[in-house]
């Protein structure tokens, strides 16, 4: 794509798709009259198996994929959509969220017939967690130069090393981890390959990582000698960096990267009338104006993954802004409280409690899933800058 | 792209390859003379009656097609009245007047300092920032009304012109009269005009900013310092791809407002579009360096356009505090309904 081409085509939401935004409306509105999803006091995706079961139930789990996998061969703009209402609503969706987002569709774009049918009906039915075993101590920003290895053995590999900043490790069942098994003269990123390990295998130990903002959704998770049998590679032994490059426009486009904090803006909302001040109204109509683009844009972006087209640059330019967004959205609402004086004396609390948490958590949104950094490097190579 | 889409697209991308060079730009500031061959052209492919209805003699086009040929005319900072011209058109049509030969100005005012209704002189008139009066057939003045509008018709030969510029350097002049001539009538909707016109203004405001990246990315890549391309450079690449963004996002919520005309959709883009500009201005120009400021490059044809347009219609303060007004009323689970229900997607 070159920079004259920078457009994108407005997205058509179909009948169905609004049908299905007023399912998961309805949905929420049970679960919250119900007690089970009571207004959120910290930002983020949440973690609830619970949760993930009752969603599943609706079918909303692997909605795109095949009906012979579980899945509802629904479109990508109507998963869109059920996604953008889930998170609106803060509802915990963590337990299922890398599986149904980037584990299943690598499995279903690269895995084999048995690993399709084994792993995929699972994830859909809300059975499994999955993590995503790539960087590591000494490889952050410079995935390729990855030392985990994993040697031919007999029946399998023998897998060692080390994976770090992995979310619900603790939590999950399986972990795809990238691991070099070979070595390819000249190119650091031939001779990677994609592996499921099942986080029960002898050898395997985790140690959990406390954020900045005082909760353990991090592990170091440690390979010492771990087999894994044959079958458990993904795709081609060799292919690991084009399969996690793809996967990573999955993880890359979604309305996750703008609406993980939305919540701290939908309680400020809640507490400010229309008498504030004009400055006030300017920062927030300047907020929800970047909001409205945003989700403009990352709905052109899962038209765009409908059509089969692969938007790896629009994708990080969605990531890239987002989460900018979120971390001036933060900005924003403290600015706001401050200035109206919302919290003081007790008021407002969960507002207030919000305010806390999102601040502690902002600075990882412009790192995890690919630092804005890199992605501007993905972004400059595609306008043809390198 | 519709079929007519594409038509009026390629129209005046013809028009516009064949009428205006920077020659014509320069001349329309230092000069303030009009590049005619451009505006003859328009009038007589029809262009200029775009958005009058097909049965009141002009074109039909939709809100949408008509942001699109802006996009282009901003694209290649085609100086005059054009916006103006085109939505006057459709306004004398909506008020039930007579269409016009020439070309049109516009100005919107707040407060009339109670004209009646039925005046058909407007004693001490005055508008200000009026764009090329010394060169339209006729002004047309909107007036907020109570809930409605008026319409104010004058010929712009019955003002007294005071020339002024705005930061491009094409007219925008200060007209006033002791009694001027008008035809008044009534239109339904302030807001709905100044939407129309902020969001084609929003387009043109697009366009300025498309071409000001193309060119700043070509620089980017022809221009070699310490041995090697500037765009080679991390520092260059992060600012243009922080600026590739800018564009993508604006464009996103432009076309949006366009198509769905809902007026949030338009608060939204041109308080959006306002973030762009401002970074076009700053990026397009930090990765010219000294090339980019002199006013013999291109560049400042864009960039001084950017400068001008991006307050005129409603301020960027004005359609963020229009925006948020809409939203303040909801509550914590009503804000998301409000914020999806914007009317983004048809």
């Amino acid at each position: 794509m070159t920079a004259a081409s920078l457009h994108l085509e407005l997205p058509k939401l179909t009948p169905e798709a609004e049908a299905l935004r007023q399912d998961v409306r309805a949905f929420v509105a049970e679960e919250r009259s119900s007690g089970r999803l009571p207004p959120p006091r910290r930002v983020g995706l949440g973690f609830d198996k619970e949760m993930t079961r009752r969603i599943a139930q609706k079918g909303w789990i692997g909605l795109t994929w095949p009906k012979q996998y579980g899945g509802q061969e629904r479109s990508a703009l109507e998963r869109y959509v059920m996604n953008e209402e889930l998170l609106a609503a803060a509802v915990p969706v963590g337990a299922h969220w890398v599986a149904d987002r980037q584990s299943g569709p690598v499995l279903l774009k690269f895995g084999t017939d048995a690993q399709r049918e084994f792993y995929l009906p699972r994830i859909a039915a809300g059975e499994l967690t999955f993590s995503i075993g790539m960087s590591e101590p000494e490889s952050g920003s410079d995935l390729a130069s990855l030392k985990a290895k994993a040697e031919k053995v007999d029946g399998g590999w023998r897998l060692n090393g080390r994976k770090i900043w992995t979310t619900n490790a603790h939590h999950a069942q399986y972990i795809i981890v990238l691991a070099r098994t070979s070595t390819v003269e000249g190119s650091r990123h031939a001779g990677l390959s994609q592996l499921i390990v099942d986080m029960t295998s002898p050898g395997i130990s985790i140690s959990p990582i406390v954020s900045m903002a005082n909760e353990h959704d991090f592990n170091e998770v440690l390979f010492e000698d771990v087999f894994v049998p044959d079958d458990a590679l993904v795709g081609k032994e060799g292919n690991g960096w084009n399969q996690v490059s793809a996967e990573l426009a999955y993880e890359r486009s979604g309305p996750e990267r703008w609406l993980s904090s939305f919540r701290l803006i939908s309680e400020l909302v809640d507490v400010l009338g229309a008498d504030a001040r004009p400055s006030s109204l300017e920062e927030l109509g300047r907020l929800i104006s970047h909001l409205l683009s945003l989700r403009q844009l990352s709905m052109s972006v899962a038209s765009m993954l409908q059509q089969g087209q692969s938007p790896n640059m629009e994708a990080s330019i969605v990531k890239d802004l987002g989460t900018k967004f979120e971390q001036e959205a933060v900005r924003v609402v403290r600015n706001i409280v401050s200035a109206e004086d919302l919290t003081s004396g007790g008021r407002a609390e969960r507002l207030k409690a919000l305010l806390m948490h999102a601040q502690q958590y902002a600075p990882a949104f412009t790192i995890r899933g690919g630092t804005n950094e890199i992605l501007r490097g993905i972004i400059a190579k595609g306008i043809g800058l390198r | 792209m519709s079929e007519n889409r594409s038509f009026f697209r390629d129209t005046v991308e013809r028009i516009l390859a064949d009428t205006v060079d920077k020659a014509d730009i320069d001349a329309a500031e230092e000069k303030r003379v009009l590049p005619a061959d451009l505006h003859d052209a328009l009038i007589e492919n029809g262009i200029t009656l775009m958005l009058v209805p097909e049965d009141q003699g002009g074109i039909g086009a939709t809100l949408g097609d008509t942001a699109a040929m802006l996009r282009l005319i901003g694209d290649a900072a085609a100086p005059g009245p054009i916006l103006e011209t085109i939505l006057g058109q459709r306004l004398l049509a909506d008020a039930g007047l007579d269409l016009a030969e020439g070309l049109l100005s516009l100005v919107f005012v707040d407060d009339l300092a109670n004209l009646p209704r039925d005046a058909t002189h407007w004693q001490q008139a005055a508008a200000y920032e009026v764009p090329w009066a010394e060169a339209v057939e006729k002004i047309l003045v909107v007036a907020r009304d109570g809930d409605g509008a008026r319409l104010l018709v004058s010929q712009a030969a019955d003002w007294t012109i005071t020339p002024g510029v705005d930061a491009a350097g094409e007219p925008r002049d200060t007209l006033t009269a002791q009694s001027l001539p008008v035809t008044s009538a009534a239109l339904p909707d302030y807001d709905a005009v100044l939407g129309m016109a902020a969001i084609l203004r929003g387009a043109q405001i697009l366009g300025a900013i498309e071409w000001s990246f193309r060119r700043t990315v070509e620089h980017a890549g022809e221009r070699k310092q310490f041995g090697r391309e500037i765009g080679k450079f991390q520092a260059v690449q992060q600012m243009l791809a922080e600026l590739a963004g800018h564009v993508l996002a604006s464009s996103a919520i432009t076309e949006a407002a366009a198509e769905g005309q809902t007026s949030g959709l338009v608060a939204a883009a041109r308080s959006r579009l306002g973030d762009a500009a401002d970074a076009t201005i700053t990026i397009a120009h930090q990765v010219h360096g000294a090339i980019g400021f002199s006013l013999e490059y291109a560049l400042n044809s864009r960039t001084r356009r950017l400068m001008a347009w991006r307050d005129d219609y409603g301020s960027v303060l004005y359609w963020r505090r229009a925006l948020a007004s809409r939203f303040t009323p909801l509550n914590r689970e009503t804000f998301w309904f409000g914020v999806s229900d914007a009317g983004l997607a048809a």
